[in-house]
């Protein structure tokens, strides 16, 4: 698997958080991110309750705090962008420092959910609440065939490098022309083999 | 752009989610409806394929990694409806998965990414490829597209950053639109690739999408195209009426200010406070216009030279 | 009657290349045969025709006929119920995102009630050996599982035919062993199109050679691989397995 991205968490075993039902989970943590936006910000105490809230889940659900850390961290140029700018240049509607707060818990509340949640069970809570079945399937495709065509772009990417001498920066532009182009007619010739299993086995 | 929880507030949030949710569900409707049984593992493979490409990291102004939208490079190839929904289902899983853009600011996420982008985008490529026949036509009127619709959709979530009151149109319109010009130079060039490998191995994907379908086809799009021109006005046009004072305050600036040209400039001033300063608005709405033309310019200069080398061949 | 009867099959790709030339050939109940040839010889063609896949307008023209009944348009559905084709890539054919949704994918398309569904799942999984990989995620899963899975997915269907297009191709040598001996348990009527010359002389009593899209020989295994002169001819060679037999 491509190392590019950080994946799921791996590694938690089964606790009391894997275990409860995803709809519970994603509930929950919808709830927590809906109040948590629309408070007003002098509910400090709110917040303070939210984030041990989540210190506990992670405890129990055994996600390491580095792990969360890595997570955040990459999330968070935008935010911090957004931070400083309105530090900087304040609006006078919303403080920098409740953006701070409320965006990180936010986070924080849908990396835990996220990583104690298979994808194959979201998929089956959002079957559930009615999402059309053609948007279903095109999430799961997607989902199934993103590592795949990582992976196919990393190899065709790596053997284009090996055979490529120039400097780093041409090489860069050049190596990404033919793979990304190739990627998608393969992606597509891909595509239609799916069809066609699919047929085989009686889909219509 | 990808804009995470916290930052726009309950008014913007349920808003752009309730236009989103009425332009998908469109959107999804006009693709059940007239893509062929046979593309149908195509939306979700496209959409692998959009969050895929963007693992062969690309750099882009300083190092931050490139995000590739893809909306209009999909409306080209299976449609405005699919690339609605394609985009919209990167999002999702994007939003689950990796975390990137919040759960409630999904509705703001996918109206621009998934609606903007993919409606200017479709509706720009159709516009420049009848203009400018031919393969080269074609290039260039998606590497264009491509530019415009990522600029477009990241002023429209300069918009709601601004009416949220999160930071101030004045600061939010010059920097998303400038790195967005920057960024969306590679989502052109991209999309211009991308279009010319796939008319070069699977011309027959192509030929799908340029037939002009009958009323049907223009009545879906219209549908989610409305909404999207409506949620446009609603998250920019307030800021818009700015700009003539943006434009006053840079004439002012650079000693452009004529006595007889003053009055056509000042707009009426908008209800609300506009903290910050006017010209970068102005300023960044000049040089948005000017590098328009310059992309522009650049786009012909691609399509020539990528089909010329397909001709060499 | 015959399982298959294929009568002058000829097929074209979109460039015009001719990929079939006119391909007779008709198989038993219970037969198991090997479709060999050299890469480009027309195989994966010939099998994706077996289940309607191609040509991609169906005629209905009697060219290939599936115990008896023509592949016509109205009858896809039930020839697909008896024809069972795993796939070359089995990434392409493992598209639900755990196994046992994937196993369980055939079985819903017939229309199959829960309790039939899990027990099919659950047969087919224990056939190729892979219970307890229900809730695995497809896309983790090593080579060999997942065609394993794929072959759990079509047998879920319950298939009479079943069509393999390289089943063992990119397999470890355990991988391949324990796949040889998964087949030889099954029944049912088997194509099995492969380079893996020495499966096709332990599993399959009859062979047929495919050379630029056009049958060239068809006969016993034993007599066809061990004649050097005909295999080499065709792109492929005597397997040696094969060279420490007596001939007899």
């Amino acid at each position: 698997m491509s190392v590019h991205w950080p994946g799921h968490y791996h590694g938690a075993g089964d606790n009391l958080v894997r275990r409860l039902p995803a709809t519970v989970k994603l509930g929950v943590a919808l709830g927590l991110i809906l109040v948590t936006v629309l408070l007003p910000p002098d509910q400090g105490m709110w917040y303070v309750a939210v984030a041990g809230l989540l210190f506990l889940e992670m405890i129990i659900s055994r996600i390491s705090v580095l792990f969360l850390a890595k997570r955040l961290l990459l999330l968070m140029p935008f935010v911090f962008g957004v931070v400083l700018v309105n530090a900087l240049a304040p609006t006078g509607r919303v403080n920098w420092r409740v953006l701070a707060v409320k965006s990180s818990l936010c986070l924080l509340t849908v990396i835990l959910a996220a990583n104690t949640t298979p994808f194959s069970e979201t998929l089956r809570v959002l079957k559930k609440i009615r999402v059309p079945a053609l948007l279903t399937t095109t999430i799961a495709l997607m989902h199934r065939y993103l590592f795949v065509l990582a992976d196919e772009a990393e190899r065709m990417r790596r053997a284009r490098a090996s055979r490529t001498f120039t400097p780093q920066r041409r090489f860069q532009w050049h190596a990404l022309a033919t793979v990304v182009g190739q990627l998608f007619v393969r992606a597509s010739e891909r595509a239609e083999r799916i069809y066609d299993a699919m047929c085989a086995r009686g889909w219509k | 752009m990808h804009i995470p929880d916290g930052f726009i507030d309950g008014k913007t949030a349920a808003t752009a989610a309730v236009i989103s949710f009425a332009s998908v569900g469109l959107a999804l409707r006009q693709v059940r409806r007239e893509l062929p049984p046979r593309k149908v593992p195509l939306l979700g493979l496209s959409a692998a394929f959009l969050f895929a490409a963007q693992m062969v990291n690309f750099p882009v102004a300083g190092g931050t990694s490139g995000h590739l939208v893809g909306g209009a490079l999909v409306a080209a190839l299976l449609g405005p409806g699919a690339a609605v929904v394609v985009v919209t289902t990167v999002l999702i899983v994007q939003c689950f998965l990796f975390q990137d853009g919040g759960v409630l600011a999904l509705g703001a996420n996918i109206f621009n990414m998934a609606i903007v982008n993919s409606v200017a985008g479709y509706a720009i490529y159709r516009l420049v490829s009848r203009v400018l026949p031919g393969t080269r036509g074609r290039l260039t009127a998606i590497a264009f597209a491509g530019w415009s619709a990522t600029v477009l959709a990241a002023i429209c979530c300069a918009g709601q950053l601004a009416w949220s009151g999160t930071i101030a149109w004045s600061a939010a319109f010059p920097a998303m639109t400038v790195v967005h010009m920057l960024i969306g130079i590679g989502e052109g060039v991209i999309s211009a690739l991308v279009l010319l490998a796939v008319e070069r191995a699977r011309p027959d994907l192509l030929s799908a999408v340029q037939k002009d379908g009958g009323s049907g086809r223009v009545g879906g799009f219209l549908g989610y195209g409305l909404l999207a021109v409506l949620g446009i006005a609603i998250f920019i046009a307030p800021f818009a009426c700015s700009w003539p004072d943006g434009l006053d305050s840079v004439a002012e600036k650079f000693g452009f200010v004529h006595k007889t040209l003053q009055p056509m400039l000042t707009a009426p001033v908008p209800d609300y406070q506009m903290p910050g300063i006017h010209w970068a608005v102005g300023a960044t709405a000049v040089a948005g216009s000017v590098g328009t033309l310059i992309v522009f310019a650049g786009a012909m200069l691609l399509g020539r030279w990528l089909s010329s080398k397909t001709e060499k061949r | 009657m015959n399982a298959i009867e294929i009568t002058d099959l000829k097929y074209r790709y979109h460039d015009g290349t001719e990929a079939l030339r006119g391909v007779c050939f008709r198989a038993l109940p219970g037969e198991c045969i090997a479709l060999l040839g050299a890469n480009g010889s027309g195989k994966s063609t010939l099998l994706l025709h077996l289940n309607g896949l191609l040509p991609e307008k169906i005629n209905g023209d009697g060219a290939v006929k599936i115990f008896g009944d023509a592949i016509a348009p109205d009858n896809l559905e039930t020839i697909r119920r008896e024809v069972g084709l795993v796939f070359q890539d089995p990434d392409d054919q493992l598209f639900c995102p755990t196994v046992a949704e994937d196993v369980a994918f055939g079985p819903q398309q017939l229309g199959l009630s829960e309790k039939e569904i899990s027990t099919r799942v659950e047969k087919a999984l224990a056939q190729v050996g892979l219970t307890g990989f229900e809730h695995r995620a497809t896309h983790h899963l090593s080579h060999g599982e997942k065609r394993r899975a794929c072959l759990a997915g079509v047998l879920a269907c319950d298939p009479k035919i079943l069509v393999l297009d390289e089943p063992t191709s990119d397999l470890d040598p355990r991988g391949r062993r324990e796949f040889k001996a998964m087949l030889r348990t099954l029944p049912s009527t088997k194509i099995i199109a492969t380079h893996d010359l020495e499966m096709a002389v332990e599993l399959c009593a009859r062979s047929i050679i495919l050379d630029r899209g056009e049958i060239v020989a068809d006969g016993r295994t034993m007599d066809l691989l061990s004649d050097e002169k005909l295999m080499l001819q065709h792109g492929l060679e005597k397997p040696h397995i094969l060279h420490h037999l007596h001939p007899h």
